[in-house]
Formats: structure tokens, C-alpha cells, sequence
């Protein structure tokens, strides 16, 4: 295989890196946006949303060129599978950074219901496993992607949690009804990007050692 | 390796070429009615491999061969052992299409004649099979007695393939026997190769590692006269064992 291929793999690698922080800020971002009921970090997440999709194409793209024009094996075609099939978790992360965003107005007037705990602490530990996956990736090394089961199963608890916490605003006042409603559904949306980190970790693995494992 | 149902073990196979150590204590066992490939570099032994397995280095100078191949659990070095019976059980074919200057029936009739089959009728079907195995029947059909050398590169290997098989062998090798043809003659080999294991037994050296993870059962990575890695196909080729075979494979070589 070319030297040439090992450099545009690589040079790829950095560039996806990247990208995944670009996803990551969008969840972050929105989250953000959503406790402190910024309308206009809402909004530039919400504008962010092109260049997502965009950049995602794009590596698709060049992913399979590289797959055509050099039929790469072993470690470096797990390490393009692996950043295909990251490329697909990470689009929908930053989606649904846009979905969290798009509620964001409910709350910019309204205000929270109570004290909403649970919520922030299950976005903590979401986003420190889009970090840590992002930093095996780029590491070469799988020792930050050990725990993610047990950060994932954190997390599923902490989507029933929210939900009861949710169910007792909302039977108190109908007019809470909308907003625990888009509690829930944060905490699905959150959910979602939990498993989407499991799915990736389990791609990193398979890309650093050859060996399939199944997180969770 | 050796645990599954394998038609030819090689048990600490040394060969020597005057003073060079072309193959060092080979241990692997060639699977019945699978594909086994063998990949490596220029001269790390694949041929020489290849050739031991039907006693086809025998001819070679100075050449010197310890350790076993057993075919069929019998030692094929054995001093009893009937060089022209091992090679009609193992048929070779090689890199370049290299048909007998006669015509295409003469060329697959040739093997059963050598075996002593005389009658016409019995030829004529041989060579109908044969060049049907070799999926070139309905190239050919209505110009058997044409010179074999009026066929396309692509179809001159498959009549050598269906030479091959005219003497009902057990064991198929090949050497290379894509590197002179075109992608589509490939693609019609390759497919060939396929059909051929239902019945034999097929062990292919190729320098295309697409080949070799497409055509495939089993895949042996060699160099400097060792088998480095043996396994799985998939599993060679998406997460070899072997730091040498990773690196070789995905051409980070030297
Ligand atoms: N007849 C011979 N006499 C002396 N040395 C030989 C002979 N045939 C092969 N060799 C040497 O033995 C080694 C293995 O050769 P072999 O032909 O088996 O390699 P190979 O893996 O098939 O290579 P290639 O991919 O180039 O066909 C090489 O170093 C070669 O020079
Ligand atoms: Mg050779």
C-alpha cells in the first residue's frame, strides 16, 4: 500500500477528530442553551446544522474513495469502518444538539420546573462519553472507553429518573405539561446519544485491538 | 490448523536449495474442499511451498527436503511412492497460461491418454467435463480442434485448468494463476475456483490480496521461508495475530 494512503488516512483521522468536537459542541451547546434558556446559542446551533450534515457527506465520501482506490485491510480497514460508523453517530449527536435546541423558547420566558437535577447530571456523563471516545480515537488507546457501560447504564436510570420527576410536575399543573414533556424527551434524546457513544466505543475497539466486543 | 478434516499436513518441512534455506520447519494442514491461499512477499517460499506439495521441486538441482507432506495420511516422499499417481491426485496450475502447441481437445485429452484411456468415446466425454469444470465448454464447443493457442490469455488458463482436471485430481494448485490476466478473465477464475471446491481441494498463491480475501477459506501468510500466520480468512485479513502479516498487509512492508 502507498505511503500516500497511510497520509490521507491519517490526515483524514485528524480531521474527523475534529469534527467530532464540532458534534460535541452542538449537544454541549444546546444544552447549554436549554438550562440558562439562551435563545441565541440556541439559534447558532440551529445554524450549525449545514455544516454538520455537510462535513458528515463529506467524509463519507472520502471514506469510500480511499476504500475504492486502495482496497485497504487490517488495521487500516478497521480504522475506516470505525470512522464511518462514527461518522454516522456523530451526525446524529449534533442532531440531536438541534432537537434540544429547538426547545429551548419554552423555557427562555417560562423558566424550569423545580430544580430539574437529574437532567444536567445525565448531560454530564453523556458528554463525557462523546469525550472519551474522541479521545481513544485519537489516542490509539482504549483505556478512556473501559467504563462506558457502566456510564451508559448511568445514564438509562437517570432517563427513568427524569421521567418521574417530569410525570410529578406535570400532574401538579397542566400548565407544566409542555415542559415536562420536553424533559422527557431530552432525556431520550440524551439517551440516544448514550448509546450512540457505545456503539462508537465499541467501533474505537475493534479498530485499536481486531477484536469485536459488544458495550452494554 | 491440523484439527480440521485436512487432505495434505505438512509436518516440519525443510527445503534447502543448495546452500539457501528456503523453508523453515512448515507445520500447516491444507483443508478438503476449501480454499487455501498463500501470501507474501518475492521469494519468501510460496512457490517452493506450493511445489513440495506435489513433488514438483524433485526435478530442481541440489535441492535437499526434510519433514513430511502426507496426502491422504500417506507420505508422498516415501521411497514407495509413485511420483506420476501424487501428481495425477495433485494437478498443478501455473502463473502463465502454458497450453501443449495441439488443439484444445488434444491439450485436455492428453492426461487420460498419458493414464491409458484409449477409447474415443470415453475421451470425448472427459473433455467435455473437464472443459465444463472449467466453465470454458461454451467458449469452445464448436472448435475443439482449433489450436490451443488461437484461444484469449484468460481461456488458455482455463483449458490448463480443465488439463488439470481431465486427470480427476483431488488437490488443485495454483500458482499465480491470475497475474497474466485481466480483470474480467479474473473474475472468471476466481468464480471458477469457487465452483471447483464443491470437489476439490484448492490451494492458490496469489501476490493480490483482494484475491486472496475474496477466492479464500484459509489464508497462510509466509516470509523468509516461514509460515508466519495461518488462519481464518477473515480473520487474517481484517485482525492478523501476527505484527509481520499486519504490517505486510496493509503494505507498511520495509
Ligand atoms: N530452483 C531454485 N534454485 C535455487 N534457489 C531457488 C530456486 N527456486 C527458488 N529459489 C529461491 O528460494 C526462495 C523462494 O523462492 P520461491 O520461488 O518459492 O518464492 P515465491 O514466494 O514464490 O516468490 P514470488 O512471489 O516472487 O513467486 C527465493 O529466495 C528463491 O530465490
Ligand atoms: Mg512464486
Amino acid at each position: 500500500m502507498s505511503e500516500k494512503f497511510h497520509e490521507e488516512l491519517d490526515t483524514l483521522k485528524e480531521e474527523f477528530l475534529e469534527y467530532g468536537h464540532f458534534a460535541r459542541g452542538m449537544l454541549v451547546d444546546a444544552f447549554e442553551a436549554l438550562k440558562t434558556g439562551d435563545e441565541d446559542l440556541a439559534r447558532s446551533v440551529l445554524a450549525r446544522k449545514g455544516e454538520l450534515a455537510d462535513r458528515s457527506d463529506a467524509f463519507d465520501e472520502r471514506l469510500l474513495k480511499l476504500i475504492a482506490l486502495y482496497q485497504p485491510m487490517a488495521q487500516d480497514l478497521r480504522a475506516i469502518l470505525c470512522t464511518l460508523r462514527m461518522n454516522a453517530s456523530l451526525y446524529r449527536i449534533g442532531r440531536y444538539g438541534k432537537d434540544i435546541a429547538l426547545l429551548v423558547p419554552h423555557f427562555a420566558g417560562a423558566g424550569h420546573l423545580g430544580r430539574m437535577l437529574n437532567l444536567p447530571h445525565m448531560a454530564g456523563i453523556v458528554v463525557s462519553m462523546v469525550d472519551d471516545v474522541l479521545r481513544a480515537y485519537g489516542a490509539g488507546d482504549i483505556s478512556p472507553i473501559k467504563d462506558l457501560s457502566a456510564r451508559d447504564d448511568c445514564v438509562d436510570d437517570l432517563r427513568y429518573s427524569v421521567f418521574r420527576e417530569a410525570l410529578t410536575y406535570m400532574m401538579e399543573d397542566p400548565q407544566h405539561i409542555e415542559r415536562g414533556m420536553d424533559y422527557v424527551m431530552v432525556a431520550r434524546y440524551l439517551e440516544r446519544c448514550g448509546d450512540h457513544c457505545c456503539a462508537m466505543g465499541e467501533k474505537v475497539h475493534f479498530m485499536l485491538t481486531g477484536e469485536r466486543i459488544e458495550i452494554k | 490448523m491440523k484439527e480440521h478434516d485436512a487432505i495434505i499436513t505438512v509436518n516440519h518441512l525443510n527445503l534447502h536449495y543448495g546452500e539457501h534455506h528456503a523453508l523453515k520447519e512448515i507445520e500447516v494442514g491444507f483443508a478438503r474442499h476449501k480454499v487455501t491461499a498463500l501470501i507474501g512477499p518475492s521469494g519468501c517460499g510460496k512457490s517452493t511451498l506450493l511445489r513440495c506439495l506435489n513433488r514438483m521441486n524433485d526435478l530442481v538441482e541440489n535441492v535437499r527436503i526434510e519433514g513430511e507432506v502426507r496426502f491422504e495420511g500417506t507420505d508422498i516422499y516415501a521411497p514407495e511412492v509413485d511420483v506420476v499417481e501424487i501428481r495425477k491426485q495433485i494437478g498443478m496450475v501455473f502463473q502463465r497460461p502454458n497450453p501443449f502447441p495441439k488443439s484444445i481437445y488434444e491439450n485436455v485429452a492428453y492426461g487420460p491418454r498419458v493414464h491409458g484411456v484409449r477409447d474415443r468415446s470415453t475421451l470425448d466425454a472427459v473433455v467435455e467435463k473437464s472443459l465444463r469444470d472449467a466453465a470454458l465448454w461454451d467458449e469452445v464447443k464448436d472448435r475443439l480442434d482449433a489450436p490451443a493457442f488461437s484461444l484469449s490469455g484468460g481461456q488458455q488458463q482455463r483449458l490448463c485448468i480443465a488439463r488439470t482436471l481431465a486427470v480427476e485430481p483431488e488437490v488443485v494448485l495454483m500458482d499465480e494463476p491470475c497475474s497474466a490476466l485481466d480483470p474480467i478473465a479474473t473474475a472468471k477464475i476466481e468464480a471458477l475456483i469457487e465452483e471447483l471446491k464443491t470437489r476439490y481441494t484448492v490451494i492458490i498463491v496469489t501476490h493480490n490480496m483482494q484475491q486472496a480475501a475474496r477466492a479464500s477459506d484459509y489464508t497462510g501468510f509466509m516470509y523468509l521461508g516461514e509460515l508466519v500466520e495461518f488462519g481464518d480468512t477473515p480473520q487474517v485479513f481484517e485482525a492478523p495475530r501476527e505484527e509481520l502479516t499486519e504490517r505486510y498487509i496493509t503494505g507498511r512492508f520495509g
